[in-house]
């Protein structure tokens, strides 16, 4: 089965840009355990932080395009993995490698199978 | 009840257990079990099978393969012919020792922490212990279309979302083991509750302590295990001295020891003492001491273990500090320093929050009673009866309530 892992954090722990020490730390890490789950991982990716999110809302057949994140939350979607595993049990044990930079949440969410 | 109700209740665990580990599909399990007991109303006219539990498993088995068939070939698959019907008389020879035992891997299935902890409990009973929807929501006092929609809910997330049929390896069952610990205590605090359930909760409470037994033996170094196999059967050797002969509850200090089963006893105290030896004093042994210490008790001529009793509450307390606990421990130390410094303590506790939970207002209106507050003591008397206890803690309660009144 395919799991999609999502990365929930409060952003504003990484600073405004993306390339402050604490991203690069983060990266490093993840970039780590990428290495370390070789072919189990099907794809990745990190977020630009929420500031930059645009919502293409669609509201009784009109469209409107606004800034912001689709929920202002106090955690946000920062990143994903999708990976490949042969059950949920296996999917939480990587969930649970995931690093995060101080407290956060994985989201571990089968994929629909066609 | 006949003697199909009744062997669709004793071997439905096993049996849905064994097809959902062959199939891993908690639905085609169900369904099958339940088409099997269908066919058996004929099937089992004049005579009953010699192994009804294999009968059922085999009859089952094959109802399960052919929907599997079909599934498969409305997806186009080819597939080679069936195998040939099973025969009657084959049927009735089946030997039930042919199904493998499969009920723990069932369990932790039930019990794994992706379910929502309230689903986990109603579905443990449904499928390892065979209790029927009704039951359950009776039980756990919901509407069966709540439970239903929440059973529906679970093994739909179980089969979505890839819950292994596997039990977990060892590394895994510190975490696995909590909470599957925790939904046994769910599932037998309510077969506990009804101190009067003779038939349809006996056989459930049945079914626990077959589960701790099996759980027990093959986790023999796991204190918690041991602990909770012990309490169950030490409350469940009172079951007979819990009511008396015209229906009303028995407090446990008032019940005949003589009553008790002792073989039950007996088997507690090996599987507490495994948990002692382990070197455990975690909260579930502690538990099974307070139990155990009552049932040292012979006759109602021994003193209660009241000091004793609230020695290891204190101790408990220290691990787990619940109002239920508090409430407890407020019992035993009415005996010990009195009533007022009992009552200080259980008024001490957050009312709005045990406002629903019945024994709160029995044991106050028990302290209120002993001070000689007759009107708050009928208050709190009125408030337990108004919260639609079962017949023979009802009994019990009017009857309190009756002698304040003269």
């Amino acid at each position: 089965m395919q799991y999609m892992l999502l990365i929930y954090e409060d952003e504003a722990g990484y600073g405004d840009k993306y390339d402050s020490p604490e991203v690069r730390d983060i990266t490093a890490r993840h970039m780590a355990l990428v290495g370390e789950l070789g072919p189990t991982l099907v794809s990745g990716a990190g977020l630009m932080p929420t500031a930059t999110a645009t919502t293409v809302r669609t509201t009784g057949g009109k469209q409107a395009v606004h800034d912001g994140p689709f929920a202002e939350t106090k955690e946000q979607l920062g990143g994903y993995y999708l990976i490949e595993a042969p059950d949920l049990d296996a999917a939480i044990a990587i969930a649970r490698r995931i690093p995060l930079r101080v407290d956060g949440a994985i989201e571990v969410r089968p994929l629909i199978v066609h | 009840m006949t003697a199909l109700d009744r062997a669709a209740r004793d071997h439905k665990g096993r049996v849905v257990a064994a097809l959902a580990a062959r199939f891993r599909d908690l639905d085609l399990a169900e369904e099958g079990f339940a088409e099997a007991c269908a066919r058996a109303v004929t099937a089992w006219v004049p005579t009953p099978p010699r192994d009804p539990a294999a009968w059922l498993f085999r009859v089952a088995d094959r109802v399960a393969l052919d929907a599997l068939r079909k599934r498969a070939i409305r997806a186009g698959a080819a597939l080679p012919p069936p195998d040939p019907e099973l025969n009657a008389e084959e049927l009735l020879m089946a030997d039930s020792a042919l199904i493998p035992d499969e009920r723990l891997r069932l369990i932790f299935i039930c019990c794994h922490p992706a379910i929502h902890p309230e689903a986990r409990a109603a579905l443990t009973l449904k499928l390892v212990c065979g209790l029927s929807a009704q039951e359950i929501a009776h039980a756990f006092l919901i509407p069966e279309t709540t439970l239903a929609q929440r059973l529906v809910r679970a093994k739909r997330k179980i089969a979505d979302a890839g819950v292994p049929f596997e039990v977990p390896g060892p590394d895994a069952w510190p975490d696995r083991l909590g909470a599957v610990l925790s939904t046994i205590e769910i599932a037998y605090a309510k077969a506990h509750e009804d101190a009067g359930g003779a038939g349809r909760h006996a056989g459930y409470a049945r079914e626990i302590l077959d589960i701790t037994r099996t759980l027990a033996s093959l986790t023999p170094q796991e204190p918690e295990v041991l602990a909770l196999a012990a309490t169950v059967r030490f409350a469940e050797a009172r079951r007979p001295a819990r009511i008396d002969a015209t229906g009303m509850m028995v407090p446990l200090d008032r019940q005949d020891p003589a009553l008790w089963d002792q073989a039950l006893i007996a088997e507690g105290r090996i599987h507490l003492a495994r948990a002692l030896a382990l070197g455990s004093t975690g909260a579930r042994t502690l538990q099974a001491l307070i139990h155990a210490e009552w049932c040292l008790r012979r006759s109602l001529v021994d003193p209660a273990p009241w000091r004793s009793i609230l020695v290891l509450y204190d101790a408990l307390l220290q691990l787990r500090d619940d109002p239920v606990i508090r409430l407890n421990r407020a019992v035993a130390l009415a005996e010990i320093a009195g009533p007022a410094v009992a009552l200080a303590e259980v008024d001490a506790l957050d009312a709005a929050m045990l406002a629903d939970f019945l024994p709160w207002h029995a044991v106050r209106a028990d302290l209120l009673a002993r001070l000689d507050l007759t009107d708050a003591a009928c208050a709190a008397y009125d408030a337990a009866l108004r919260l639609k206890p079962e017949k023979a803690e009802r009994l019990w309660l009017e009857a309190q309530r009756t002698t304040l009144d003269r």
